[in-house]
């Protein structure tokens, strides 16, 4: 899947979790902490995306993501193997 | 042949601070209490220990023992991650301050959250095989807590206390499935405690440890048991809780992966009864999944046998899976120990004394040579204490060694 689908998934779910978020002003070098996504939104969100991008990879694969460009980039990579 | 838990007590303190006033006090967010769904932090005072903790929730069992009984606790093992000496184990203080027979091994273990449940599993081994009829064996869960405003919304979900349970031929609160267990191990740096004076911690790296070790625990435990169902099999679980939003989160997702569609409605009725403890208390460490089959058993409140399970998960990381049957006796058994009464009549404190007891606890674990404790400096706090009861408390130290005496407490 293209980075720009999974942006836009990525958009979504987070629109949808964090409902006070303008999620047209995401910066990609932030982290989702940085959005005021708690510990357990935060899994929520991975959850989410992974489950619509049809992803299966474990939760751990996720602990040294930095920022959302770099969580695009991740789902990305493993949603085309 | 049953073996299992046949007696089960927690010690969550004498003094606890409403999670709310934590917040307020250190400026944290409101709106994520809603996801911490904590209600109150239990709190040590400065002459309380991982010793004394252990003692404290063990003795009401002990003590409900005829002489003969508690002579055939043959294994007492204390499970830690607040050790208070790199050879001497607490283990050794709590068989001498339990007045436990000579004849017994005494050890201490470590797996950060997930160590008691490894203890358990492993007496229930050795009882199971028979090798000293009717042997019973004690392990002990203890911790203290050391996190502090650093430690931001950690802070409001640690608790500090024991969980104590003996294991025998008589499971009388909970007969275990012998070899109906699931398991999931793996190094990761989710957190740890370098030094005596605090911890770190990485809330993603651990939080997602955790979920996926519920997974793949509950995978391997249905691949062992003919007919595990998520769903049907269970009737309540008790799972670690180091904070009651990350144990509805785990649900969530074990239920959605195993195709339970009103996942608010199975969560109400068999993990909700399980999180009344822990969120009057903050986690535990390995006593937290104790301190939750405490909660379930007397909220739950089974008439027939049913079948429940637990789920332990430790830092770095190992985790497990595994189930047993509860029923009428083991509403008895655990009422018996007034773990809801006590926790009632705990000291509500302010902000300024849970933070001035907070720079009186922070050396807790550290060795020193010599030094004094009197109890009775406490008195402004013990003197809230609802429910009268004696306690071992911390006394002082001489030559390294930790010394102890009991106490009494409470309004008489």
């Amino acid at each position: 899947m293209t980075g720009a689908a999974v942006r836009r998934v990525l958009h979504e779910v987070i629109g949808e979790i964090l409902p006070t978020v303008d999620v047209d002003r995401i910066d990609g070098g932030r982290h989702l902490r940085d959005l005021g996504a708690d510990s357990i939104e935060r899994v929520e969100i991975i959850m989410a995306v992974c489950a619509r991008l049809r992803v299966t990879e474990p939760l751990a694969s996720f602990g040294d993501i930095r920022d959302i460009d770099h969580l695009v980039a991740f789902l990305s990579e493993v949603s085309t193997r | 042949m049953s073996i299992g838990v046949e007696a089960l007590n927690a010690y969550c303190g004498v003094a606890a601070i409403p999670v709310p006033a934590l917040f307020a006090g250190r400026g944290l967010d409101p709106e994520r209490l809603d996801n911490l769904m904590m209600r109150t932090k239990s709190v040590a005072l400065p002459f309380e220990d991982p010793v004394t903790h252990a003692v404290n929730a063990a003795k009401p069992i002990v003590d409900a023992l005829d002489p003969a009984d508690r002579d055939r606790i043959e294994l007492l093992v204390t499970s830690t991650e607040s050790g208070v000496d790199y050879s001497k184990s607490v283990a050794s203080y709590v068989h001498q301050h339990l007045g436990l027979s000579r004849r017994c091994r005494v050890l201490e273990v470590k797996q950060a959250c997930y160590a008691a449940t490894g203890a358990l599993q492993l007496a229930c081994g050795y009882l199971a095989a028979g090798l000293s009829p009717g042997a019973k064996a004690l392990v002990i869960a203890t911790d203290v807590s050391l996190v502090d405003e650093k430690s931001q919304y950690t802070e409001p979900a640690m608790g500090t206390g024991a969980a104590a349970v003996l294991l025998g031929d008589r499971p009388h609160v909970l007969d275990v499935d012998l070899g109906a267990f699931g398991v999931h191990s793996y190094e990761t740096p989710d957190s740890a405690r370098p030094a005596p004076t605090f911890d770190i911690a990485d809330a993603d790296r651990s939080l997602f440890a955790y979920l996926d070790c519920l997974t793949n625990c509950f995978a391997d435990y249905s691949a062992r048991v003919e007919g595990a169902d998520f769903a049907t099999t269970f009737a309540g679980l008790a799972m670690h809780t180091p904070f009651a939003g990350l144990v509805r989160a785990a649900h969530r997702k074990l239920a959605r992966e195993n195709g339970i569609a009103d996942t608010a409605a199975d969560f109400a009725a068999r993990v909700a009864p399980a999180l009344e403890y822990p969120s009057r208390v903050g986690n535990l460490c390995s006593g937290s999944v104790y301190l939750a089959l405490a909660s379930l058993v007397d909220h739950l409140r089974p008439t027939e046998p049913v079948r429940v399970g637990l789920y332990s998960y430790g830092s770095g990381c190992a985790a497990e899976f595994y189930s047993g049957v509860v029923d009428a006796s083991s509403v008895a058994a655990v009422g018996r120990m007034r773990i809801g009464e006590h926790l009632a009549a705990r000291c509500e404190l302010t902000f300024d004394e849970y933070r001035a007891l907070l720079a009186e606890n922070a050396d807790c674990l550290v060795p020193v040579a010599d030094r004094e404790i009197d109890p009775h400096r406490y008195a402004s706090v013990l003197d809230r204490v609802g429910l009268p009861r004696t306690l071992l408390a911390r006394t002082g130290v001489r030559g390294y060694h930790r010394r102890y005496d009991w106490i009494g407490v409470g309004a008489a």
